[in-house]
């Protein structure tokens, strides 16, 4: 990216010549060849139900709940910062959403409280770095786990489960990976979280290319100094990038409660870094300026078909471990290998 | 194109690693129908779980058509991992199910998803709420394991004294009954006193010893006698009681043995460790899931036995072979 004040070049889409034909799907490509590797080998070896339609359904199902967070996430990290504490914001999110749902309260306000506590959080990061001018980095630390504490406060240091006549029916299938495989006779039955995900998916993309909003998060990440210079409203970008990514992990956090059907604060502990593997995997550079949606999508993804494969082939744990940690790894040099050969 | 070399490589690597020691847990099947069997733990790390897993591994020896799939969530405090193994499983189309649930209430709906998909499930260690199906629920019975916890520590006490519970978290079902039947049993012992019985010590040794340090800290002087409810947490328990100069002078019940806990009791640091039979438990796990796919009728509650270690009795051979339980991998 440029370091020079040009208006020009910082309002420029990045879908030009600086993310190429093979950064854009690089990690797609690896997503495609890693389904295809763990098809053949569990073809061979193991059950031959990798490659099951139900199987579709329940890895994408799995790949949607960290995908949702990474949208927000891609946003942060585009825009030069980081969320530690997506996590916890998130399980926070489900635990609020649990708390509603137990109270009786109406489903409308329950999402509307949920999607708001996630915001909120969000908007408490982006005030704190832009206010405070911390780096994202401390105040995330910190604010992880302030929303821990904050969520147990609210189950008082236990779970919250309303029980099942108090979940809405589409709360009940937003993340069911129950059968049946097919609907009308040839439609691969994919979760309706799934789909959401994607529209969401296809939102944050659309934002981010083609909106003066979209460029001035680039900008931001690129150089902020320059992009003040151009007239960037800098502290307003950040409360704003943060706040979206919340909404983000509000969403996320609503899916998490679908899967768990309880609020546990604890549950989301960890889960921040599976966010930001999904993001570096897919592209996403920690100093701000790149990251694409389809990458972040297809890191999320990676990470949900490694588990599934290694379990059809019956891998043990710690392998599976090294394996993610691996890629992760490998992912983030080889493009940075690209981004030399580029230079 | 590198990126993608570099990624089957590794894929092979870890693969063909994963490969040998899945292969060892292969049964040879001969000519009978070989059922496979996934056995979910609520994690893999812990001594314990090493032992149910001998057990299970034993019933499948004995069997002769049972192959076990291990596979347990790599953190034990986390539902959503354990969730998506069991899906993982249902994909698998197993012949059956053994699930300990970290949570009696998040993994309702993963049971009922393998009922849908009719895969029979047998709980163990753990019980579920809500009305998911299962055939077999296989567990020590924990309210009276900590019931015979408070009469060894009243014991101990000669009666009385003030005593602290640090319990372990919220939503786990075997730990909440040990915890129950202790409350219960203490409350029969009108000379003994709860100090403290509201402080969860998580899920790791760390942060029960961090918690415990707090707890003696709070109550220094007052305390008599402490009891944790299971193994990394009677870990914390243990080392904030050294670090306090306490161990040895407050008396310490302990709930399921490792070999510190052991060696702390020989030392006259802790004063007795319930029992529960993790071999027993593996084994009747399996066990009832192949009865019941080989259509035999099988009990719906099966109970595996829980006793006391103490200082007096632990060089008996029953309560010497619980307390270094048999583990997998391990040659015996």
């Amino acid at each position: 990216m440029s370091d020079t004040c040009d208006a020009q070049q910082v309002r420029r889409p990045p879908s030009g010549k600086s993310l190429g034909f093979r950064a854009e799907w690089g990690p797609l490509l690896a997503l495609c060849a890693i389904v295809l590797l763990f098809a053949v080998l569990d073809a061979v070896w193991g059950s031959g139900r990798f490659a099951s339609i139900r199987n579709l359904r329940v890895v994408l199902n799995q790949t949607s709940i960290v995908a949702v967070a990474a949208l927000g996430m891609t946003l942060v990290i585009v825009s030069g910062g980081i969320d530690l504490s997506a996590g916890t914001a998130l399980s926070l999110s489900a635990t609020i959403m649990a708390y509603c749902l137990k109270e009786n309260w109406p489903v409308a306000a329950t999402v509307a409280v949920t999607l708001g506590v996630g915001c909120a959080c969000g908007l408490v990061n982006g005030g704190l770095i832009a206010g405070l001018r911390v780096v994202p980095f401390i105040v995330t630390l910190g604010t992880m786990t302030v929303y821990l504490g904050l969520g147990k406060i609210l189950c008082d240091e236990s779970t919250v489960f309303p029980s099942y006549e108090q979940i809405p029916g589409w709360l009940h299938s937003l993340c069911s990976t129950r059968p049946p495989d097919l609907v009308w006779q040839f439609v691969p039955n994919v979760p309706p979280g799934v789909l959401l995900a994607g529209l969401c998916a296809v939102i944050v993309a659309a934002v981010l290319h083609f909106t003066v909003f979209g460029r001035y998060v680039f900008a931001l990440g690129s150089n902020e100094m320059t992009a003040r210079l151009c007239g960037v409203n800098i502290p307003l970008m950040k409360v704003a990038v943060y706040c979206l990514a919340g909404l983000f992990t509000g969403i996320a956090g609503m899916y998490h409660f679908a899967t768990l059907k309880i609020g546990n604060p604890t549950e989301g502990v960890g889960l921040e870094l599976q966010i930001i593997a999904a993001v570096v995997i897919g592209g996403g550079s920690l100093s701000g300026g790149r990251g694409s949606v389809s990458g972040a999508l297809a890191g999320a993804a990676i990470m949900a078909v490694i588990r599934s494969g290694c379990d059809q082939l019956e891998v043990p744990n710690p392998y599976q471990e090294i394996l993610i940690g691996v890629i992760i790894i490998a992912a983030v040099a080889l493009d940075r290998l690209r981004g030399m050969q580029r230079a | 194109m590198a990126r993608l070399g570099i990624v089957i490589v590794v894929l092979l690597a870890g693969c063909s690693g994963g490969r040998v020691e899945s292969a060892k847990t292969q049964t040879a099947g001969a000519s009978k129908q070989v059922w496979r069997i996934a056995v979910i733990p609520k994690a893999t790390s812990l001594q314990y779980w090493k032992s149910v897993r001998a057990g299970a591994e034993r019933a499948a020896r004995e069997a002769g058509n049972i192959e076990i799939i291990w596979k347990g969530p790599a953190q034990e405090s986390n539902s959503a991992g354990q969730i998506e193994v069991v899906r993982n499983m249902i994909t698998q189309k197993v012949d059956g199910i053994c699930l300990a649930p970290n949570h009696s209430e998040a993994l309702v709906s993963v049971v009922q998803e393998a009922n849908d998909e009719s895969i029979p499930v047998v709980l163990f260690d753990s019980g579920l709420a809500g009305d998911a199906k299962h055939v077999s629920f296989v567990a020590s019975d924990n309210r009276h394991g900590g019931q015979i916890a408070a009469q060894r520590l009243a014991e101990v006490l000669g009666d009385k004294g003030n005593v602290i519970l640090m319990r372990y978290r919220a939503g786990s079902e075997s730990t909440e009954e040990r915890e129950t039947g202790f409350l219960d049993e203490i409350a029969r012992h009108p000379g003994i006193r709860v100090l403290s019985s509201d402080q969860y010590g998580e899920a790791t040794a760390k942060s029960a010893m961090e918690k415990a340090n707090q707890l003696l800290l709070k109550y220094q002087g007052d305390v008599n006698g402490v009891f944790a409810v299971c193994e990394p947490n009677c870990h914390g328990l243990l080392q904030a009681l050294e670090q306090a100069g306490l161990a040895g002078k407050v008396k310490f019940v302990a709930f399921d043995p490792s070999d510190m806990l052991i060696k702390a009791m020989e030392q006259g640091k802790l004063h007795g460790i319930v029992l529960q039979d993790p071999v027993n438990i593996g084994y009747l796990a399996v066990k009832t899931m192949a009865d019941h796919l080989s259509g035999r009728k099988v009990e719906n509650r099966v109970p595996t036995g829980e006793h006391v270690a103490t200082p007096e009795n632990m060089a008996t051979e029953k309560i010497r072979s619980l307390l270094n339980p048999e583990m997998f991998g391990e040659s015996k």
